[in-house]
């Protein structure tokens, strides 16, 4: 599958690349932008889309609820007390945002509800807010009317917080489940952002050939498939390259995280010795770098070149069917909805790593390089699994590698025409 | 012997018949006109040369084997859809494809410093190749196909797109190829440049190869059936000659005219009614030879 001219092929499209400017600007800027992209992901996710503060008006009908929950009430947006026969008309005249009615007979009936009547945009956060802090109320009313003692209130308001410590034959590894959960999202989603990153510089390698027609001298010199294989290890060495770089600056920032973090935390405040070591003081500081062993980096690179080279393969078929990026959109969703379908799964695969779906999710070849990552990082995974997932994923590359060089050699002098899926599935029955 | 030989080659697209039992020959020191329409199946029958498609039946001989990646190395073959990359150097991009086409690297400098100074791009080695004009680059791809030094040199339609100094090097340089005994496939729809350049021809019409030979050959198949005529005085003589039977008037000005002869015509007797008058002094009267064109056109249409 390798020929000497797939190596020409491969150094050309890895030398041309890696000297341009475009690749040394991101390979320098890529891990600001991921920073900066999960940074969004969560802010996105920490706040509400209710944005600016509103102001809600409270209508007690019960008489007791009103100064409670006005008491517990902690919150960006502000509660007043409202009188009931006008507050409907000043939530229309746009006083209030909205209002808050609790009925006399909720205190007795629990069938009866609280109503939230809201103006414009109903605003999910309020309402959760609004609801937490009524049942609070209502339960405190209710305690304080039985005459229970305060310390009943305590018993109720105990919380269990469980400690996760994985055990494996190397000895325990204390360490949250939060630490674990978070090295697999990042290592999930770094997965999918590199596969799919450079499964796309591999397709518009593989347009920029056919919409400029230099495609026809290359193939009047090799075969199509030379071409497809070279392209797509040039292009992967490449990746491999820019990762590596990666690699060597998150270490360069662990290492001087500490001293950097020494400038703004006072070693005299933390209790610390004033030559305390770079990890003491990111602990005093309350930063846990999560560690990341040296074996989940291999695994990675593993399942990176196994995913990379089956999905590669796939995107420069799509690339070599088309002659502008436009026309492949359409035929690009199939390719990477198993991709999709694998960040999908990525919260249930860390919630439970050795549930059949998840041990399925990372035998599939198409979902494997995510999810096996995944479930490495999180769980014990038994070797033979992983073996076995490696070996589908090699099929499962030389299989799409094969189909691919045969659409690759019928696509590649097509022009003029939109090509669908239909007409591939066309070409392979007439062939 | 014939460095390259098509038997029968057909290659189907569908129901489209591409190029349907394509057989001819090349031989190494001569050019080979290769004619034809849009359409009639020239750049299929190349391709299939090439080895970029197979042909579904018949076979392609180079040096008397079936033509495969091994015959790709000994051919050179500029495709009439130019493409070359756009980001990289014309350098750089010349050393890439002589490279595809197994040069060394320490042959294909020198051979790159050669042809860019015989092209005149010399001072363009450095620059991005979608810097170039259109008429540098075409020269620039016309450079990636004789690097190798290929036995077998294919043209498509090498000219267009070419100013007329830049034609008349390309002209020369093709003249030389030929000279080193190099066989040369030139296809083309321009008649005039096959006709000057050309020492064989194969023309193609649908699919179907409908005329071969060597061009002296074809020509001569073809009768002389026009009479040109240039005289001095009494040019009512022309209307007296296109009145007789299976004469018709091409062409007529002043005191020259251009006539189109019926086989049973003489015109020997023509000639001898010119003379008749001794005031009248004759000029020229020459019974012209087809031009390729008109025989193109001809042979084209009788096989619609």
């Amino acid at each position: 599958m390798v020929s000497p001219k797939t190596l020409i092929i491969a150094r050309s499209e890895f030398m041309r690349r890696v000297t341009s400017r475009k690749f040394v600007i991101l390979t320098l800027l890529g891990p600001l932008l991921i920073v900066a992209f999960l940074t969004v992901v969560v802010l996105i996710a920490a706040t509400t889309i209710d944005g600016d503060s509103r102001t809600i008006a409270l209508v007690d009908e019960t008489g007791v609820l009103s100064t409670r929950v006005l008491a517990l009430w902690t919150s960006d947006h502000v509660l007043v007390e409202a009188d009931g026969s006008t507050v409907r008309q000043d939530v229309l005249d746009g006083r209030y945002d909205g209002y808050m009615l609790l009925p006399a007979e909720m205190i007795d009936d629990p069938s009866v509800r609280p109503q939230y009547f809201a103006g414009e945009g109903g605003g999910l956060n309020i309402q959760v807010q609004l609801e937490g802090r009524v049942e609070r109320a209502l339960e405190d009313y209710l305690l304080e009317r039985q005459n229970v003692s305060p310390s009943v209130r305590d018993i109720l308001d105990r919380n269990v917080n469980v400690d996760a410590v994985m055990l494996s034959s190397e000895g325990e590894e204390a360490g949250s489940t939060f630490s674990y959960s978070a090295i697999g999202y990042l290592m999930g989603m770094l997965m999918y952002i590199t596969m799919l990153l450079y499964g796309t510089v591999v397709m518009y390698g593989a347009i920029e050939e056919k919409s400029t027609r230099v495609v026809e001298i290359i193939v009047s010199s090799v075969r199509p498939s030379e071409l497809l294989m070279g392209k797509i290890l040039g292009i992967g060495t490449m990746g491999l390259v820019q990762m590596l770089i990666w690699t060597l600056m998150i270490v360069a920032v662990q290492m001087f995280a500490g001293v950097v973090a020494g400038f703004f935390v006072d070693p005299a405040a933390t209790g610390l010795a004033a030559d305390a070591s770079a990890d003491d003081v990111l602990a005093a500081a309350g930063i846990r770098l999560p560690d990341i062993s040296p074996m989940l980096i291999v695994w990675f690179l593993l399942y990176f070149l196994g995913g990379y080279l089956l999905y590669a393969s796939i995107f420069a078929a799509v690339g070599i069917l088309v002659e502008s990026p436009q026309d492949a959109q359409s035929l690009m969703l199939p390719v990477i909805l198993p991709i999709i379908v694998s960040i999908m799964f990525l919260g249930p695969v860390i919630e439970s790593p050795q549930s059949s779906l998840a041990v399925a999710l990372s035998m599939v070849p198409f979902t494997s390089p995510v999810l096996m990552v995944v479930r490495l990082a999180v769980t014990n995974v038994l070797w033979w699994e992983v073996l076995l997932s490696l070996a589908l994923l090699g099929g499962g590359f030389l299989g799409s590698v094969w189909l691919s060089a045969r659409i690759y050699r019928t696509g590649l002098l097509m022009y003029g025409k939109k090509i669908n899926l239909l007409d591939v599935v066309r070409w392979f029955r007439y062939s | 012997m014939a460095l390259l030989k098509l038997e029968n080659a057909t290659k189907r697209y569908g129901k489209l018949t591409a190029a349907n039992q394509v057989s001819f020959e090349a031989h190494p020191g001569r050019i080979l006109g290769f004619l034809g329409p849009n359409g009639a199946g020239k750049t299929t029958t190349i391709r299939m040369i090439a080895h970029i498609t197979a042909p579904d039946e018949g076979n392609i001989f180079f040096d008397g084997r079936p033509v495969g990646a091994w015959s790709q190395q000994q051919m050179g073959y500029l495709p009439e859809e130019r493409g070359l990359y756009k980001k990289l150097k014309v350098g750089d991009q010349l050393r890439y494809l002589a490279q595809l086409k197994g040069v060394s690297a320490a042959d294909s400098k020198s051979r790159i410093s050669y042809w860019l100074d015989r092209m005149g791009l010399t001072d363009w080695a450095g620059a991005k190749t979608q810097d170039l004009s259109k008429g540098m680059q075409q020269k620039m791809q016309f450079i990636a196909t004789v690097l190798a030094e290929p036995r077998l040199v294919i043209l498509d339609e090498p000219f267009s797109g070419l100013d007329p100094v830049n034609s008349e090097l390309l002209r020369t340089i093709i003249a030389e190829l030929k000279d080193e005994g190099r066989t040369i496939l030139f296809a083309s729809h321009r008649m005039e440049q096959v006709e000057q350049l050309c020492d064989d021809i194969c023309l193609v019409a649908k699919g179907r190869v409908v005329l071969t030979g060597t061009l002296r050959e074809v020509k001569r198949r073809y009768s002389r059936d026009k009479l040109a005529l240039e005289f001095e005085g009494g040019s009512d003589i022309v209307s007296q000659i296109t009145a007789s039977a299976g004469v018709k008037l091409l062409e007529h000005k002043n005191d020259c005219c251009v006539l189109q002869l019926s086989p049973q015509v003489d015109a020997m007797a023509i000639l001898d009614q010119l003379r008749a008058d001794p005031n009248r002094k004759l000029l020229r009267f020459e019974l012209l030879e087809p031009t390729l064109t008109e025989i193109f056109i001809k042979t084209v249409d009788d096989t619609a």
